[in-house]
Parts: C-alpha cells; structure tokens; sequence
C-alpha cells in the first residue's frame, strides 16, 4: 500500500469530503453509521434487560444482521468516493503517473460493472423474497425491504465507481504535458 | 484443465491483478467470479450472487467488525488515549527510555477498547508522539515504538484480525480472544525489555528521566464511589449465577485498582474490564460486547464533554470508510473462497501435505515464514483471508498430538502475531505508513531503523508461542 492510499481511518489525515460525489456518499454513509449505532443500542438494551431483568429483546439479532447488512452496503459507495479500498502500487513506480492514473481509472470501471452486476442479482433476490414473502425466523419480518435497500445502494456504488473513475481520466489529462 | 490446476492459475492471475494496482477486493471477485464461472456455470454464479451478496453481511458474527470499529473511533475521538498515555508517563516517566514505555503501556490499555492497528497508531501518534520529541527523544525510535505499539491494537483483544480469522475458521470469537491474552501481554512486556535494552546501548535516543508533573488535586472521590458500585453490581450477578467466574480473587484485584488508579483512566479500565471480561466469561456474545463497548464509549465521551457532535459525526464516517474496505474485501474472499471449494484445492492440498510426511512443525514454520514474507509485502487481511481457505485444512490434517480445535486455536495467535509483523516490517508496513504521514519530520527510513530491535522481540515471542502452545491454551482452559 501507498501513502497516498492512507486517508483510510487515521483521523488526522481524513480532510473532509470535498467533491459532490464524496459529499452526497458520505451522508449516506453517516445515515448507515447512525443504523450501526442503532444496533449498538439495541444490542446494549437487550444485554441489559437480559441482566437485570432475565428479559431479552427477543429476536434482536434478526434486526441486527438486517441493519448491518444494510450499513455496509450504505458503506460502500462513500469508501470507493474516497478511493479509500486498499491496493498495492510497489509494483508500478515505474509507470508515469498519468498511466497509474488510467489504469486506476480502469479498474475503477470494472468495479463499477461488479456493483452494477450485484445491483442487478440483488434486486432479483428482492423480487424472489417479495413473491414468496420471506421472512426471518423468529420476529417475523419481512427481509425484502432491506435486500432492496442493499440493491439501491450497490447501485449508488456503480455510480461512485463511475465518477471516481471519469475524475482519474479529467485529472490525468491535466497532467499530461503539452 | 484440473480444479487444482485453474486454482493455482487463479492465485497466479490474483497476484498480477494486484501487481497491477486492482484493489485487492476486486481482484478477488474478478478471478473467483471468473473461476466460479469456469468451473461451474454463469447462471450458477448468478444464483450464487442473488443470495450471498446479501446474506454475506447479514451476518450476526460479522456484525462484530463495524461496531468494534465504532467503538475504537468514538475512543480515538473520546481523549481516552491522551489520559491512558499521561497515567502510563507518571508510572514510568522516571526510568530512561520511560516515555517510550509509556507508549506501550498505554496501547496495551488501549488495544482492550480498540480492536485495530492502525487506529491505536494513529491515536497515540497525536497523544504521545508531541510529547516524546519534546523530550529530545530521537524521532525514528519515538514513532518506531509508536508503530509497533499501535500494533498492541490486534494483540490485545478484542482484535478484528482475529474476528476475520473467527470467521474464515468458523472458529470461536471468544476462545481466540481469551489464547489471544497472554500472548498480548508477553508482546508488551517484550516491547518494554527490548526498550530497556536499546536505550542502555545508546543513550543519545532518550532522556535519563522526565520529571512528570502529575495533578493529584483533581482527583475527585464520586468517580471511585461509582467504580465501587459497578464493581458491586458485577459482584452481585456473579453471586447470582450470571457470571460464569465467580472469581472472588478478580474482584478483590479490581477494587484495588480502582483505588490506585488515576480517576481520568477509569472509564477507559472499566469499559474494557467490562467488554473483554463479559466476552471471556460468556456473559454477552463479541457482537454485544462491542455494541456495549460502543455505546459506553459514548457516553464516556458525553460525559467528560470531550466528545461533541461533529466527532461524533466524524467517526461515524471514519467506521464507515474502515468498515467499507474491510467488507469489500471480505466480499470479494467470499467468492474466491466459494471458487476455491469448487476446485477442490483446500481440500487436496490437506490431503497431499498431510500424506506426505512432512512433520507438522515443519509444515507450520514453512507457513509462518510465508506469512511473515508475504505480510512484508502485501495487506495482512487480504494475506489471511486469500491464503486461511488453502492453509487451514492442512493445519487441520496434521497431528501436533493435540485436538484439532486446539490447533485451530493456537494457529489463529500464531497468524495474529506474524500480522502484527507484517504491520511494522519493512518495506511495506501499514503502521509505519500511518505514523509517517502524522510524524512529517520524521524521515520513513528512520522509522524502520526505530522499528527492528521490536521484530527482533516479535520473532522470539513467535518462537515462544510456537513452542509452547499453552501460552496460548492455557486461558482457553481457564475459562471453559
């Protein structure tokens, strides 16, 4: 990995989101992480009420595996619009950095067509689970509504994948002396 | 063409994928699309996707990871760091070398509140890393220590490295936590004795001693009054049967603590005591330990007003930027795994080194050296999650002359050491990568120059840990 690729997790070294792209991805992801905290707080309730009351939530995992899947998808995008996916350039210091820049740009792409792919099973796996109503096991619920949710969000991360990627080629043109 | 044949193949095409800048994520799920592909059928792969995309992370285990994450954000946010490094500064402030230990000490704390690496680095990079160049510490043996404390992050659990391998084994959360202690703690101790040693051969790295002025006046009473009664609440449920350990001998060293201990650390001791020990003795699953790890956390930060809200918006983004590269790549292992299985390479692998007479150790120490090169150069969660599905089968097929889960048990320490390696060796270390980009003054090479005397203490605790496996077992007993 590069330095350049760091501004994963330190928080020193985690400038605010400044394209739109980044701006519009990171309010989905702080609305995924607010579902994680959810979870957070329904798993604390449980545990409490478990303890001091030898009364659980019950089912309250079935609420915590939808809600996580569901964060990370919302996840996702705002990672790939800050190009925050970890890789290995040791191996192409040689190149000019308008070719890196291409070739990130093209591996950008197809990771775009990966999303939209995933997208594209999700929202069948939406329509299975709708026409047979499947739900989970003890509580219930319905678990097409967050497939679906999952589906809109891979594609949201086709359409992150897709501007990182035009912005890489915009900024390698740039550069490219005249 | 063979399964086994079109697996390698696979490897070999991953490995140029990546050579060539592909994420690593999308490098796994392009070959263990295509594999899957070839092996089976689009439309099987297909089926595949509908369901697994999804139920990969509707997954109750992996739940684990995001929230671990936000509850070491909320830390790193919450002055958690600063106040455990202040504390550890009047321990051993008096010693040469003292700040350095600090660090360590410090990230030991630490790393049972934050389950990853580079958080922890970048936490005490900014909390201790001023402090130590104020001191005319030498730069390179400050953020090499630093780099190889932030490491305690993993050692020490909860740990998210061991949390992946949990679930690429299908092994237990907790148990790996508990056989991950006393390993953790050795690695501390190691790091302090190595300390001690490199600054008594050169004195010019650190001061003879810091004169810490530490503020006795601002210890207020009703914190200690409140230690005392959770201290008794837990006690209480322990009599009631709620606590597998009805350790009495626990308790009694916990209201010692609590009266020696710097009222500013207490939150941060008992958050921990709480998540670790509830997760040790099976009073909550790791998911719930860290979803209460998080919240208290939280209300720690609230509480001491030291987290507002954009922090708290703030680490909401950086768990989501984590979490997002972890799960992308546990996604994309997912289908290289799925490929994998179809080739049936894990499974003749087992079958041919297991027949072939190799003794086991030889086998283990050949992985481990991988490990140990290829973390050199590579991300250490893709490391593990690309090589644990060939890997651990034949870990599995050999007699070390103890049970099976034993060795599931002990290898996955074994595999988190070597990744706390993998962070802090040369040429590629995601640790020192992290402390560079804050410590600007510090040149890289000097940082790799602070770091190595440390690897020289991980090899020999490898050693210790290979040798022993009860060093890793023993806890796992203890609790079951």
């Amino acid at each position: 990995m590069s330095v350049p690729e760091l501004p994963v997790e330190a928080g020193a070294i985690h400038p605010p989101p400044a394209t739109v792209i980044e701006r519009v991805t990171s309010i989905i992801a702080i609305l995924g992480g607010f579902l994680a905290l959810s979870v957070a707080l329904l798993a604390t309730a449980s545990v409490m009420m478990r303890w001091l009351f030898n009364a659980p939530i019950d089912g309250d995992f079935e609420f915590v595996k939808m809600a996580t899947a569901v964060a990370v998808f919302a996840y996702l995008p705002y990672t790939q619009a800050r190009r925050g996916n970890i890789m290995v350039d040791t191996f192409t210091g040689w190149l000019s950095q308008t070719a890196r820049s291409r070739l990130d740009a093209f591996w950008d792409l197809v990771y775009a067509g990966f999303a939209g792919y995933i997208a594209y099973s999700l929202a069948t796996g939406t329509f299975d689970a709708l026409q047979s109503g499947e739900t989970t096991m003890q509580r219930q619920l319905l678990i097409w509504p967050s497939i679906g949710v999952s589906a809109l969000l891979c594609a949201l991360l086709m359409v992150a994948a897709i501007v990182t990627a035009w912005r890489l080629i915009v900024e390698s043109g740039r550069r490219t002396p005249r | 063409m063979s399964g086994v044949s079109v697996a390698l193949l696979g490897f070999a095409a991953m490995l140029g994928l990546i050579a060539m800048r592909a994420p690593i994520g999308l490098s796994m799920l392009i070959v263990g699309a295509a594999g899957y592909v070839h092996l089976s059928s689009a439309h099987a792969f297909f089926g595949y996707m509908k369901t697994n995309a999804y139920h990969q992370f509707a997954n109750y285990t992996l739940s684990v990871i995001p929230l671990f994450i936000l509850m070491g954000a909320l830390a790193e946010r919450a002055g958690i760091a600063a106040s455990l490094f202040k504390a550890a500064e009047s321990a051993f402030g008096r010693f040469r070398g003292g700040l350095a230990m600090a660090v360590i000490g410090a990230c030991t704390a630490f790393g049972a509140i934050c389950g990853s690496s580079v958080a922890t680095t970048a936490t005490f990079g900014r909390a201790a890393l001023p402090e130590m160049l104020r001191y005319k510490y030498d730069g390179g043996f400050a953020t090499g220590t630093i780099a190889v404390g932030g490491t305690l992050g993993i050692l020490i659990p909860p740990s998210v490295i061991l949390v992946v391998y949990a679930i690429t084994t299908e092994q237990n959360i907790a148990k790996l936590f508990q056989a991950a202690l006393i390993p953790g703690l050795m690695a501390a101790l190691f790091y302090c004795i190595t300390i001690a040693i490199v600054v008594r051969r050169n004195p010019a790295l650190a001061p003879a001693s810091v004169k810490v002025v530490v503020e006795r006046a601002a210890q207020p009473w009703w914190p200690k009054i409140g230690g005392g009664l959770a201290i008794a609440a837990i006690a209480a449920q322990t009599a009631r049967g709620h606590l597998a350990w009805d350790n009495a001998a626990v308790f009694a060293g916990l209201a010692v603590l609590f009266a020696i201990v710097d009222v500013a650390i207490m939150p941060a001791i008992l958050i921990a005591i709480v998540v670790v020990g509830g997760i040790y003795g099976g009073v909550f699953t790791p998911t719930e330990g860290a979803a209460v790890g998080a919240i208290a956390m939280l209300l720690v930060g609230l509480a001491r007003r030291s987290l507002g809200w954009s922090d708290i918006i703030e680490a909401l983004r950086q768990t989501a930027e984590t979490s997002g590269m972890i799960f992308i790549i546990l996604l994309g292992a997912e289908v290289f795994g799925a490929f994998l299985a179809l080739s049936r390479l894990p499974t003749i692998a087992a079958e041919t080194i297991g027949s072939a007479g190799y003794s086991p150790y030889t086998v283990l120490i050949a992985m481990l050296a991988f490990y140990i090169l290829l973390g050199a150069v590579m991300d250490e969660l893709a490391m593990i999650l690309l090589t644990l599905p060939v890997f651990f089968p034949v870990i599995q097929a050999l007699d070390f002359g103890m049970p099976a889960d034993d060795v599931a048990i002990w290898f996955g320490i074994l595999v988190l050491i070597v990744v706390g390696i993998g962070l802090t060796a040369p040429p590629i270390g995601l640790n020192v990568f992290v402390i560079s980009s804050i410590a600007r003054t510090v040149p890289i090479a000097d940082t790799y120059r602070g770091v190595l005397p440390f690897i020289v203490a991980d090899v020999i605790r490898l050693v210790l840990v290979v040798a022993i496996p009860s060093l890793s077992l023993w806890m796992v007993r203890f609790f079951n």
